[in-house]
């Protein structure tokens, strides 16, 4: 097997980029501009006051093909929750409307406005489900983790909770929906001549559920991890 | 992340440098997900056949005697390669689906893969097309019913009805009744008005 390539901090930014350009979405999300020039990760970083230590983790996370979860994590939580609530800002606010203004368009040149409806129904049911998910996390689990980084321990609860419930649902309801949205569009919508904008919103839908599967893999391998750590150590002073 | 079908393919062969380096041509050779699993002992083959799932088998004859494939073979359907080591009699390989020898080239390895691959795909799709029933059963789930109550309607039990939206899920790979009502519409099984 072909050891897979770890970056390091003395790794240039913009060598990472172009190595592999799904990183882009990890820059965004820590809220790093482009136009970095010359300069290392850890410049970077530094620069943008995010600790080099969780941005390589996620990088590294995401760059790998198989993600594991991780023991320890040696991350800034502060760091690694900015980057997960800029997610989901980025899925409810920016992602799927994008593709919902997109499949709106590629459906119009269908003649039956019932099919058109009917896939658009079907998509508005699955960001609501998907928005409500997310609410809930920022809501529920972000708060207490951030109350937990204060120090401010709750006796009644643990991260091993939203685990547990987290995993249920994404395995079973989201991505079941999203693959049944594909199915239609790819075995069984009507199309009479090639659509190229609903070829590309369907590239779109992929590199979506991509996304939200690997962050969901982040919450689950890198997340719940670290705050059992933390919990751990707070129980016990 | 179920993008599409997983091949798992176990390897069962003492030498560590040979496994591996079976592991990485297959890896570079063949397109698709694949899974690999390494056995090392006749206990694990055993226990791996009981526990995974397998469907291809590439096994080195001289370690583990033909009795206990044949063995493995009556419980499950997977496919079995015989990995040949050295110069062995032919007649060793006769009980398997295939050989590949150490000194196998790139496209014959391809070729064996991918007869099986098409063989198996065969198979499902002449299943593939909805029966008259499921196609009732479709319109009745869209409409909202129960189970139940799409049993008395069809003079079926729940427990047939359960069967055949077990086979509708597979054949036409959508799960929610919501991908249902559009499948319905699409293919003009129902009204929009129908659909609940």
């Amino acid at each position: 097997m072909i050891k897979q390539h770890i970056y390091r901090d003395s790794d240039k930014m913009s060598d990472l980029i172009c190595c592999n350009y799904s990183l882009l979405q990890v820059l965004s999300r820590f809220g790093i501009p482009m136009g970095f020039g010359n300069k290392t990760v850890k410049e970077v970083c530094n620069e943008q006051q995010i600790d080099p230590k969780t941005f390589l983790c996620v990088v590294n996370f995401i760059a790998s093909d198989e993600p594991t979860k991780m023991e320890h994590p040696e991350i800034k939580l502060n760091d690694l929750l900015l980057y997960l609530q800029q997610a989901h800002i980025y899925f409810i606010d920016f992602n799927l409307p994008t593709i919902r203004k997109k499949l709106v368009d590629a459906l119009e040149l269908s003649p039956d406005r019932t099919i058109t409806t009917s896939i658009l129904k079907f998509f508005d049911d699955y960001a609501a489900e998907v928005r409500r998910h997310m609410e809930y996390e920022n809501k529920n689990i972000f708060q207490y983790i951030g109350e937990l980084i204060q120090g401010n321990v709750q006796e009644n609860y643990s991260i091993i909770e939203f685990e547990k419930m987290h995993k249920a649902i994404d395995d079973k309801h989201v991505e079941a929906k999203l693959s049944d949205l594909k199915n239609i569009i790819i075995k069984y919508y009507p199309s009479q001549q090639v659509n190229y904008l609903l070829n590309s919103v369907l590239a779109d839908i992929f590199s979506s559920e991509r996304e939200l599967a690997l962050h969901c893999y982040i919450e689950d391998y890198i997340l719940v991890p670290a705050v059992l750590d933390l919990e751990k150590k707070l129980k016990k002073s | 992340m179920s993008e599409s079908k997983i091949l798992y393919i176990a390897i069962a062969e003492s030498s560590t440098i040979i496994r591996k380096g079976v592991i990485a041509t297959l890896k570079q050779l063949l397109d698709g997900s694949k899974q690999f699993i390494e056995i090392t002992s006749t206990e694990q083959l055993t226990e791996s056949f009981r526990h995974k799932q397998i469907d291809v088998l590439i096994i080195n004859p001289l370690l583990y005697n033909t009795i206990e494939h044949s063995k493995l073979k009556a419980n499950s359907s997977f496919k079995c390669i015989a990995l040949q080591t050295s110069i062995a009699d032919k007649n060793l390989f006769n009980s398997y689906d295939g050989v590949i020898s150490l000194y196998e080239n790139d496209q014959e390895i391809v070729r064996l893969f991918n007869s099986f691959i098409e063989h198996k795909n065969e198979e499902e799709d002449s299943e593939e097309v909805l029966s008259q029933r499921e196609k009732e059963i479709i319109v009745c789930i869209v409409k909202g019913m129960t189970n139940k109550e799409i049993a008395d309607k069809l003079f079926i039990s729940v427990h047939t009805v359960i069967t055949h939206r077990r086979n509708i899920t597979r054949k036409l790979e959508i799960h929610s009744t919501a991908g249902l009502t559009i499948y319905a519409i699409i293919n003009k099984l129902i009204d929009i008005n129908d659909a609940n």
